[in-house]
């Protein structure tokens, strides 16, 4: 009887391995397409590539890094590239990430086209720079009670090369069952050190990442990221600056002020931060310093809901209340905002009607 | 009861993911149209219908928004703050798209009860009438949802 169990078993699992193994043959025969060439950028770049891969792994296994947040699978849309010819139909994990313009511009989900026959794509210039890293957490400092800083010294490779206003994909470890995710977050140290970065995480109740940032990332341990990404930076011209950000949106913000002091770049500039009350302040000395060396920086903090019998000297209210009374009219300056897009938006609409042209407002909205 | 596959496709999409440490289902093992049934009597209950919460939602929401942190009264011992964050996140119905982080959190001083307010989980109400399981973070339990947002004495339909 038992015998007839296990030979039957057997023969069950027998059926079944062969059937996968029909099933990885005809794959690998039928729906094999064969090498196919990717043309990047009008013939800038061409690379064979194997049919049946998706475009975003493809480009990868070319060391070509684009933004994901959902490991290819759809959901996070972060992945957009414009493929000119060869793409074939837009499929239903991809319309409701798409506009009707992009669908027009022929804007795509990497992760989702299939590589079945050859290829015209744009892709960013930026994107080539981005680089798989890893690197040890030599410092981790609570900068207040919901922020923290973390400075990385690069392994492999040893130097990044980024421009102030950039940021990278962290990616998380596994814990307590939550699988590794990536994570934005804008590089604050300067460029010139170009064998560290750090960062400024702010606590997201619940967060995945930040989770693990806050309660078991611990220093001595590798960190892996890619990047830099991003097109948020300090143009060229000679216009007066209004920087505006909270919070860890300081952190693009820093990075550019630093960079500016370091190249002697002596654009007047004013720094609005809005905060609660005086513990969501940081690196206010440092920035103090800034303004007590230089005749062209000024940092304006603004407190919301300090007590009003505070020892608080400085600016109280909305922030953009205080931008619209240092700076009634806009119009000769360039802002450099960063935050959530409720943020960017009403400081959007004050320095507009200060007169500011909206092509001057450079913003890294967290979304 | 056997569930087909759809329905195990959408118990995965609701399920601890990337984008969601919890999920949308909290600890309800009830299917998913059960609760969605469920919710539904509540609101029927009391008089409110999935538009008008929607619309207080969006508007409580904007107005924590707009106020960047700051703690602002949105009825008699009821406060909402804001607490922006990077990045987005996706619906689990595939269908929805992608939307903005940030959470307002809505809550009665004396009590402690609150509701988690974003707009993924405005979208879920609107969308699917998903108020989201039992024991998820974000779930806004709709009786909850109306007192807090003082709806209790608006019936529609009536003046």
């Amino acid at each position: 009887m038992l015998n007839a169990i296990f030979i039957s078993v057997g023969f069950l699992a027998a059926c079944g391995g062969f059937l996968a193994a029909v099933l990885v043959v005809a794959e690998k025969k039928i729906l094999n397409y064969g090498p196919c060439t990717l043309d990047i950028n009008a013939g800038e770049r061409e690379l064979i590539v194997d049919g049946g891969s998706t475009l975003l792994s493809a480009l990868a296994e070319n060391s070509i890094f684009i933004p994901s947040a959902c490991g290819g699978r759809g959901s996070c849309a972060y992945c957009k590239l414009k493929v000119l010819e060869g793409a074939g139909f837009v499929g239903p994990v991809e319309e409701p990430h798409l506009t009707p313009e992009e669908l027009e511009t022929g804007i795509r989900l990497s992760c989702q086209v299939k590589i079945r026959n050859d290829l015209k794509i744009e892709i960013p210039k930026e994107l080539f720079a981005v680089k798989h890293f890893r690197a040890k957490l030599i410092g981790k400092e609570m900068l207040t009670y919901d922020i923290a800083g973390l400075r990385m010294e690069l392994i492999e490779p040893q130097t990044i090369d980024f421009v102030a206003g950039q940021y990278i994909q962290l990616e998380s470890e596994e814990y307590k069952s939550r699988e590794s995710v990536m994570r934005a977050y804008s590089i604050s140290s300067v460029p010139s050190d170009n064998r560290h970065i750090e960062l400024m995480i702010r606590k997201v109740p619940e967060g995945i990442c930040t989770t693990w940032v806050f309660d078991y990332l611990q220093e001595g341990k590798d960190l892996y990221f890619s990047g830099p990404y991003g097109e948020f930076h300090l143009s060229e011209t000679d216009a007066p600056i209004i920087f505006i950000a909270s919070g860890s949106g300081m952190a693009p913000i820093w990075s550019i002020i630093q960079r500016m002091v370091e190249k002697g770049i002596q654009r007047n500039a004013v720094y609005f931060f809005g905060a609660l009350s005086q513990k969501d302040l940081f690196y206010a000395d440092e920035l103090n310093q800034i303004v007590d060396s230089s005749e062209w920086f000024q940092f304006v903090p603004s407190l919301l809901q300090e007590p009003e019998d505070s020892d608080w000297q400085g600016e109280r209210g909305l922030i953009t209340d205080v931008v619209k009374r240092y700076f009634p009219d806009t119009f000769a300056h360039e802002a450099y905002l960063c935050g959530s897009p409720g943020m960017i938006n009403a400081c959007i609409s004050v320095l507009t009607e200060g007169g500011m042209p909206e092509e001057k407002i450079y913003y890294d909205k967290f979304a | 009861m056997k569930r087909s596959p759809a329905e195990d496709e959408l118990i995965q999409s609701l399920s601890p993911s990337k984008f969601s440490a919890q999920g949308f289902l909290g600890h309800d093992t009830r299917p998913v149209d059960e609760i969605i049934s469920a919710d539904q009597r509540k609101l029927d209950r009391l008089g409110i219908s999935i538009n008008t919460l929607v619309d207080s939602l969006k508007a409580v929401y904007q107005q924590a928004q707009q106020a960047y942190g700051a703690e602002i009264q949105i009825t008699p011992g009821v406060f909402v703050a804001f607490y922006e964050s990077r990045g987005r996140v996706p619906s689990p119905f595939k269908t929805d798209g992608v939307f903005e982080k940030g959470e307002a959190v809505a809550r009665e001083k004396e009590t402690g009860q609150h509701i988690i307010i974003t707009e993924l989980g405005i979208a879920l109400i609107e969308r699917h009438h998903f108020f989201q399981g039992l024991g998820s973070r974000y779930r806004m339990d709709p009786e909850v949802a109306v007192r807090l947002l003082g709806l209790s004495s608006f019936k529609e339909g009536k003046p």
